[in-house]
């Protein structure tokens, strides 16, 4: 193994960022913070994207690793200490100059600090604390930060780390207790999940000192949905729980609170390396969001770096159309008042690959449908696929002064593509269509087979043919190969 | 028809609209038009209206008054657009808006109010794409320059962010199609100036090409992306290659 000393910014830049980069959440989101004379930055809720990588992915924050030394040896990942890399480890300052630098040409919108597990994770902890403690305080940075929590790092590390970072991250890598064993033998379940308790706690306790609500704000739609998955949990109150914590608050000395993670947390899985099913993941998704209030779950397509017996071949693609759908449906929970089970079920436990989980959903459930526009409320027409918060809450505005038509709602930003087979304007549907399961399937399909080969083979192109199957393969049955023998096919 | 033109300024368009409006010839029968006019049509009077700060305030007053805030900053948006009948479609809106009050931008079916609406969608996307891939140069002197091109007249759209984003650094963004230039001196309010051609000429001349943090930047940009999961299409999509002339990281 290199050790890697004496070597340029721009190596270990190098080194540091293509360690980096199969971290997801690249985003700068979650709290609205306005600049301030003599510091430099600002935040913006919303998010700001300030490039867009080769891959299509966004580039809002300085996604670097602290070190990429390891001692660790997780199957799936490129820093392993039983693999032979070249390692580096940034200095606060050289970490405080590169964020500050980009920040003010308007590369970046911050800093998206994670490690490998350099010597223990106190030690890493501590090395990445001294990195934004430097940024906040000396360089006088006030834009965005997002700190990986180690998980094994001392509780008072990742406290004072809360109070200096927007968000705070913790990697469950793995949905399952069996495929974390399996490919990750030096983490364990419950160590992952201890500071995502503490910080989650840690939110709580903020939120409450500075008169909010314990629970994150979500999306100000989800105020008129009934039934979320924010709404009532199935796990521990955590209205009451808060109440009982609030005798650990850290009271402020001198009048105002500091915010601790005001962006939420976040946490990301690794997708297709071990062999869950859709349903399971997005099970252990609706959880995270009930029982931890997390901001955010990201999703990451597998992408074999390593050659393991345990791990998929390295020739396998990564399963970006499975992914896609995930964040479709992960999408659906947090705003449009789905939960997991409606999607997916342990009969069906996958999404299909031809359909999105809103279409595939709706086609379930014909009974509901064809919704009339100008009478249906937001949950009825949020149901509807081609219709988003935006176009249904337009809808809503707009009615009230008049009789909608097909013409006016595509102006608004329907896509009538998918839901002209599943409404009526003023009873009437917008072309004759039969309400029936399988010719809408075929409908639908037809219409989104091309994005679909295209999400899951980037960057491919093919010959057209007359025969295309759009390379999505059906089985032979019995029939076929009978039929080839006898020379009929 | 009486077509009242005027110069693509906002207090010129302002003005026009006024007195369009006190002409009293009839809502159907005329209609407004920023210059340049291009092809003149036949049986039409051609009337160009010079600005006037004192009407300018009172469309702005009374918009703000009668309509809404919202309304007024959806006209203004409107205004900064290239569309080649956005002064028209403005003044329809406001035929609407005098009438109805401030509910007027949620009439989302009037064909006046939607293409409005969707001007006014534009233009504001362009300006928050313009911030997200505005890109600064550090000069010798130590001042942020940035060069833009954009299709709408975004920058002053844009500069109460950076105002808000760099407090404390002296920074200037330069409209290049536009030879206009936002210029914000380190801890002060920030002001809009149209360039001269010696100033436009000076400022073509300072590169950033022993800039180190740019370099930087161009390699941390390439190293980044999954080789992998290369998408050139959808990278595309997100930033399209228009943008991409004054970005640090294509050149």
């Amino acid at each position: 193994m290199n050790s890697g000393s004496g070597l340029s910014l721009q190596d270990k830049l190098n080194i540091l960022a293509d360690a980096a980069k199969y971290d997801v959440a690249c985003t700068s989101s979650g709290v609205d913070r306005k600049g301030k004379k003599g510091s430099l930055g600002n935040a913006s809720a919303a998010g700001i994207c300030h490039s867009f990588a080769s891959d299509g992915r966004c580039i809002s924050l300085l996604k670097i690793l602290q070190s990429n030394e390891c001692v660790y040896d997780c199957k799936y990942c490129l820093n392993r200490s039983s693999n032979d890399r070249l390692r580096a480890t940034f200095t606060p300052e050289e970490v405080c100059r590169l964020t500050i630098e980009f920040y003010r040409r308007n590369y970046i919108e911050g800093l998206f600090l994670s490690s490998g597990v350099c010597k223990n994770p106190t030690h890493t902890m501590e090395l990445m604390y001294l990195s934004i403690q430097m940024l906040r305080t000396e360089y006088h940075f006030n834009g965005y930060i997002h700190v990986k929590a180690i998980p094994g790092a001392s509780n008072e590390l990742i406290e004072k780390t809360g109070y200096l970072a927007d968000r705070m991250s913790v990697n469950l890598e793995l949905p399952t207790t069996e495929g974390l064993k399996e490919l990750a033998p030096n983490k364990t379940h419950s160590s992952i999940l201890k500071p995502i308790e503490q910080i989650q706690s840690g939110i709580m306790d903020y939120r409450l000192a500075v008169g909010k609500k314990s629970k994150m704000e979500r999306h100000s739609g989800n105020r008129y949905l009934t039934d979320t998955i924010f709404d009532h949990t199935p796990y521990e109150r955590i209205e009451e729980r808060s109440l009982l914590e609030v005798q650990h608050l850290h009271l402020p000395s001198s009048g105002t609170v500091s915010p601790f993670v005001p962006a939420g947390q976040s946490t990301q899985m690794i997708i297709g390396a071990t062999a869950e099913n859709d349903f399971q993941l997005l099970k252990t998704t609706q959880t995270l969001y009930q029982r931890y209030d997390l901001k955010r779950v990201f999703f990451s397509a597998y992408v074999p770096l390593n050659e393991d017996a345990k791990l998929p071949s390295l020739d396998t693609a990564p399963p970006l159309l499975r992914e896609h759908r995930l964040y479709q449906a992960d999408w659906l929970l947090r705003y449009y008042g789905f939960h997991a089970e409606d999607l997916l079920s342990p009969e069906k436990p996958d999404f299909n690959v031809f359909l999105d989980p809103k279409c595939d959903w709706a086609l379930r459930h014909l009974e509901l449908f064809p919704v009339e526009v100008n009478k249906a409320d937001y949950a009825a027409l949020l149901k509807v696929p081609g219709i988003g918060m935006k176009s249904a809450m337009r809808i809503l505005q707009a009615r009230k002064r008049s009789i909608l038509d097909f013409e006016h709602i595509k102006k608004m930003g329907v896509v009538l593509k998918r839901a002209k087979y599943f409404i009526t304007c003023q009873g009437k549907m917008m072309y004759h269509i039969r309400m029936e399961e399988d010719f809408l399937t075929r409908q639908l399909i037809g219409e989104d087979s091309k994005t679909n080969w295209a999400i899951d083979n980037p960057q491919t192109y093919k010959q057209l043919s007359l025969f295309d199957d759009m390379s999505l393969t059906i089985p032979p049955t019995v029939e076929d190969t009978r039929k080839s023998i006898g020379g009929q096919l | 028809m009486t077509i009242f033109t005027c110069n693509d300024g906002y207090e010129d368009m302002m003005t026009c609209i006024y007195d369009a409006w006190s002409a009293r010839l009839g809502h159907n029968q005329i209609r407004l038009k920023a210059e340049p006019i291009g092809n003149l049509e036949l049986f039409c009077e051609y009337r160009h209206i010079e600005k006037d700060p004192e009407k300018t305030a009172k469309v702005i007053r009374s918009i703000q008054k009668k309509i809404s805030w919202e309304a007024y900053q959806m006209v203004y948006r409107c205004a900064m657009s290239s569309h080649p009948n956005k002064l028209d479609a403005i003044y329809r809106f406001l035929i609407l808006g005098f009438a109805y009050g401030s509910s007027v931008t949620h009439m989302l079916k009037e064909t006046a109010v939607i293409t409005v609406f969707e001007i006014n969608r534009r233009v504001a996307n362009e300006a928050h794409l313009s911030i997200e891939f505005m890109r600064f140069s550090n000069t010798k002197e130590n001042i942020l320059v940035s060069h833009i091109e954009p299709k709408s007249n975004v920058l002053t759209l844009v500069a109460p962010y950076f105002s808000d984003r760099m407090p404390s650094e002296n920074w200037m963004i330069v409209d290049d199609a536009r030879s206009m230039a936002i210029v914000h001196p380190s801890d002060e309010n920030y002001y809009l100036t149209p360039l001269t051609e010696k100033e436009t000429l000076y400022l073509n001349t300072q590169t950033d090409t022993e800039d180190s943090y740019a370099g930087l930047w161009k390699e941390f940009f390439k190293t980044i992306g999954i080789e992998a999961r290369k998408n050139y299409k959808c990278q595309r999509t997100m930033l399209p290659l228009w943008h991409r002339k004054n970005m640090t990281e294509f050149r």
